[in-house]
């Protein structure tokens, strides 16, 4: 009994000091359709990453439709502390801009539908890039940007609008060992800065490197929870993946370091 | 930005000079000194040296029409860039969505039915707005705007209106209607007066005026869908604005000089391959370039042979080559 | 487009038909019995004169009239044909014509209603063979008589006239008309032989006025009575029907400027209003001139071309011809028709109300 109530109130504790905060979130597109997302809740402060991992077609997407407000939940509430910007997938686009362009289009919200970017919309574009170290690429083309530089010009389009957090949408799928390593130290870097960020997975290695909190959805509407060692257990990841693997421990230059290893049949 | 100055100072030289030529040359001969005299005397008085057929066909005859297919071109192109923006497709053109289709039935139908100008344009103008409310309803009254919606929409309607189009032909007088009919089809400036220049213009300056001041949304909206969303912006309706802007456009245009082809699909093709994607820019420099480019191929159209040659016919027949040229020389820059 | 037809073929055809028709009906069949060849080659048979004619071409229903000098064995005409002639003097002749049937042809163009042809059991129907095998075929299936027209030419004309008659067993009538033509013509080109090159008026038809201008060019009807009557065409390298700027007429600068009859409501007046016209010699001078519409429209070649012919003539010069054009217009309707025109229809066939104010034009008025 007693625990109990202090359980809850660290959870309070939390939730006061917690930039994003959803308390049991149930949403469906239609009154009489399935429940994609229920009765899921989490927050995070600001400064903290989590990693949302989960099977295809299992509503990451939908959370993060969620998260940016661009679906509102059909129960419980999504609050926020401030402006969430949203990283999409690294695609080819149907037309090329020059990063500068690109990264100044963050700006739309601010920008009236019958207004250019101004002279500060450019300056705030150009000191995203610069915060991630690419300002050199402000005048090349987009899609001559390898995988990792394009991830983070949509990192910096996201940055431009000063928000309090980002959500990113599988910012490492389809990059090499080194981009990826380039992304997830910048991601760092950002939540070092302050930023809160949320962003779906399908590397549980990466979310052991970067994440202080992991959100597994998992079956239907359950879901779990928590900082990655209560989580990202040997048998939570078996059974998400579907798949014999291990989970080392190891040291390398005096730093313990965690690593999934999937055993491929 | 003194770059952009120096740009822009070419543009309206060589806009200048193409709108001269455009007043100089005709099946009319008339001395270039005897035209500038006429041009001079509308800003300051001028001892008449020319005869009054001289200046009737230069105020009366050259210079609406060399407006009119200016101002048609100019911003048929802008539309053109636009709607290739918004539908993330740089293969649509404004005939895509089907209201120059629509416009056109309605040119048909009134040149069938009534023997008058206005009757034309206004059944024009009604098509026009027929075709895009039907794309509109087709879309789930406006709920969807995903370009394949649209582009299928506007396909939908294209057939249909062409298919209405055709049973007109079918059942026009072959030696009254009809002539005038498939004339009117193949697009023309010819008979652009006073008169249907001024009954264009404000919509069509209120189109060109509107595509340029949006040309950093059609920017965003290029994304696409999900990603224009997630900057905070209401996609449905900016593309809802942007598809009826282009439906004003292509309605104005078709009631003004039948269907005029191929402009809104080459002009910003070789706009993008001298400034590239970005909208801002791209929007402003079809608006000229479209603009020169229909005066002149219509003044080729006018002058080249004793009878007019059909524009639909013309901006194809100069607008595939040029493009052709254009992307050889793009290929092999890529590889 | 519609009236540039090629000329070869012409005369071959016109004297093999005349030379089928006489081997045939002499000996091989029964004594009223009709053969004759069309413009395509095929050869018609009929066990006797038809009675129930159908004609898909337009200006073929007002001829087959002429050469029938009734109504009564029309069964079937184009829709255009029949405004046309409810418009024009034929429907007052023969009021029983405005009952004959004209949904022979899908909407208003030449693909022919089968069912519809198929009710009217027509003897023979008549349709063009120049315009694709889409308009021919159904009829062939229908295992209707059939016989194909080629459009364009006088020549074409003749044939048309010889066929007709062949086909409603009225040869010397249709011989008639044809030597009338011929007579006409060889009147005609003979006094404009000798009107010199530089006293030929320029003479421009205009096949479409309005928000487009189409002109007659090459190869067309109109070309050929523009230069029969002693006129110039300056657009005669032109392709007809095509379209053509205002420029481009005032750079011809014509001295007559002929009105289709085609579009109903058009008057020399919209021609004078124009104000981006205003200057050339035609409008000057008011030498802008309405097609008259007799028993068919004047612009085609058609059975009253002859009188189509005097009338341009008389206008073109006015000082070298002067044939008193209304009783010439009588004596030919009471052959051709057997009717008698009144001077009120005469001032209609003439277009007097839109004319009247026109130069040159008091030669075709009543006399008072």
């Amino acid at each position: 009994m007693f625990e109990k109530i202090e359980r809850e109130t660290s959870n309070n504790e939390r939730a006061e000091k917690a930039l994003i905060c959803a308390r049991r979130v149930g949403f469906r597109y239609s009154a009489e359709g399935e429940w994609i997302l229920k009765n899921f809740s989490f927050e995070l402060s600001a400064g903290e990453i989590m990693a949302v991992l989960g099977p295809n077609g299992r509503g990451k997407t939908t959370l993060l439709k969620l998260l940016i407000g661009l679906v509102k939940p059909v129960e419980g509430s999504i609050r926020c502390g401030g402006r969430l910007s949203y990283v999409p997938q690294v695609s080819t686009p149907a037309f090329d801009y020059k990063v500068l362009d690109m990264v100044v289009m963050g700006r739309a919200a601010e920008i009236g539908l019958f207004a250019v970017p101004g002279a500060r919309d450019y300056k705030y574009a150009e000191e995203a890039l610069l915060r991630l170290g690419i300002a050199d690429l402000a005048q090349r083309n987009y899609s001559r940007l390898s995988g990792g530089q394009r991830q983070l010009v949509l990192i910096a389009r996201a940055l431009v609008s000063a928000p309090c957090g980002l959500v990113l949408d599988e910012p490492t799928s389809a990059l090499d060992f080194k981009n990826q390593d380039l992304i997830l130290r910048t991601l760092r870097q950002l939540a070092e800065q302050g930023l809160s960020i949320v962003m779906t997975t399908h590397a549980p290695n990466h979310a052991l490197h970067v994440a202080s909190r992991i959100l597994i959805l998992e079956q239907k509407t359950e879901y779990l929870y928590g900082p990655p060692s209560e989580v990202m257990t040997h048998e939570e990841l078996h059974r998400l993946y579907g798949l014999e693997l291990k989970k080392l421990t190891f040291e390398h230059h005096g730093q313990e370091l965690q690593s999934v290893v999937p055993i491929f049949s | 930005m003194k770059k952009r100055c120096l740009e822009y100072t070419g543009i309206f030289c060589c806009l200048f000079f193409s709108l001269l030529a455009a007043f100089s040359v005709g099946r009319y001969i008339i001395p270039f000194k005897e035209v500038c005299g006429i041009l001079i005397s509308y800003i300051a008085p001028v001892e008449p040296y020319w005869t009054d057929i001289q200046y009737r066909v230069v105020t009366l005859i050259r210079i609406p029409r060399v407006l009119g297919a200016g101002l048609a071109g100019a911003t048929l192109a802008m539309a053109g860039a636009a709607l290739q923006g918004i539908l993330k497709n740089p293969l649509v053109s404004p005939q895509v969505i089907g209201v120059s289709t629509g416009a056109a039935f309605g040119g048909v139908l009134a040149i069938l039915l009534f023997e008058s100008s206005l009757a034309t344009m206004g059944l024009a103008y009604a098509g026009g707005l027929l075709s895009l409310i039907a794309v509109w309803v087709l879309c789930n009254r406006g709920r969807g705007a995903s370009p394949l919606s649209l582009v299928l929409g506007g396909i939908i309607i294209n057939a249909f209106f062409t298919a209405l189009i055709s049973l007109i032909e079918y059942v026009a007088d072959p030696y009254d209607k009809l002539p005038a009919i498939v004339v009117w089809l193949m697009g023309s400036f010819a008979s652009l007066s006073y008169d249907k220049l001024f009954r264009s213009a404000p919509p069509l300056l209120l189109a060109g005026t509107l595509l340029w001041m949006l040309r950093f949304r059609i920017n965003v909206l290029s994304l696409g869908s999900e990603e224009a969303q997630s900057l905070g912006i209401d996609v449905t309706r900016t593309r809802w604005l942007v598809m009826a802007v282009v439906a004003m456009v292509a309605s104005a245009t078709v009631a003004m000089a039948g269907v005029v082809g191929w402009i809104g699909l080459v002009v910003p093709h070789i706009t993008r391959m001298f400034v590239g994607n970005d909208h801002k820019r791209l929007i402003p420099l079809s608006c000229f370039l479209g603009g020169m480019y229909t005066i002149l191929v219509d003044t080729l159209a006018r002058t080249l042979v004793e009878v007019e040659i059909p524009m639909g016919v013309l901006t194809a027949l100069v607008g595939t080559p040029l493009f052709a040229f254009l992307m050889y020389r793009l290929m092999k820059d890529e590889r | 487009m519609y009236l540039n037809k090629q000329k070869f073929m012409g005369k071959t055809i016109v004297l093999s038909a005349l030379i089928g028709i006489s081997l045939f009906a002499g000996f091989a069949f029964a004594a009223d019995s009709v053969v004759f060849g069309d413009q395509y080659g095929r050869e018609v048979k009929l066990d006797k004169p038809a009675q129930r004619i159908v004609t898909v071409p337009i200006p073929a229903a007002s001829m087959v009239m002429a050469l029938d000098g009734t109504d009564q064995h029309l069964v079937g005409m184009n829709p255009s044909a029949k405004r046309a002639l409810l418009e024009g003097i034929l429907g007052k002749f023969f009021p029983s014509s405005a009952n004959i049937n004209s949904d022979i042809v899908m909407g208003e163009g030449f693909a022919p209603n089968v069912e519809t042809l198929l009710t009217l059991a027509p003897d023979i129907v008549f349709q063009w063979g120049d315009r694709g095998d889409d308009i021919v075929k159904p009829i062939e299936a229908a295992k209707l008589n059939l016989a194909l027209l080629k459009y364009g030419t006088q020549e074409d004309l003749e044939t048309w006239i010889g066929m007709f008659g062949a086909a409603l067993g009225k040869t010397k009538r249709a011989d008639k008309i044809l030597d009338w033509h011929r007579s006409e013509r060889a009147q005609l080109e003979k006094a404009v032989a000798a009107i010199p090159q530089d006293k030929r008026p320029k003479i421009v038809y205009l096949y479409r006025y309005g928000d487009s201008i189409q002109i007659g060019g090459q190869n067309s009807y109109f070309d050929y009575f523009i230069k029969m009557v002693g006129g110039v065409n300056p657009a005669e390298n032109s392709p007809s029907e095509s379209q053509i700027n205002e420029e481009q007429l005032l750079t011809w600068d014509p001295d007559i400027i002929l009105l289709n009859g085609f579009q109903s409501a058009l008057a020399p007046d919209d021609v004078y209003a124009n104000a981006n016209l205003a200057g050339i010699k035609a409008i000057k001078n008011r030498h802008v001139y309405k097609m008259p519409l007799g028993g068919y429209r004047w612009d085609p070649p058609n059975q009253e071309s002859p009188l189509m012919w005097k009338w341009l003539a008389m206008l073109a010069h006015p000082d070298t011809f002067n044939w008193d054009l209304r009783s010439d217009i009588v004596e030919a309707y009471r052959f051709l028709y057997n009717q008698e025109p009144t001077q009120e229809d005469i001032d209609g066939i003439l277009r007097l109300p839109m004319n009247a104010t026109a130069a040159n034009y008091s030669k075709f008025t009543q006399s008072k």
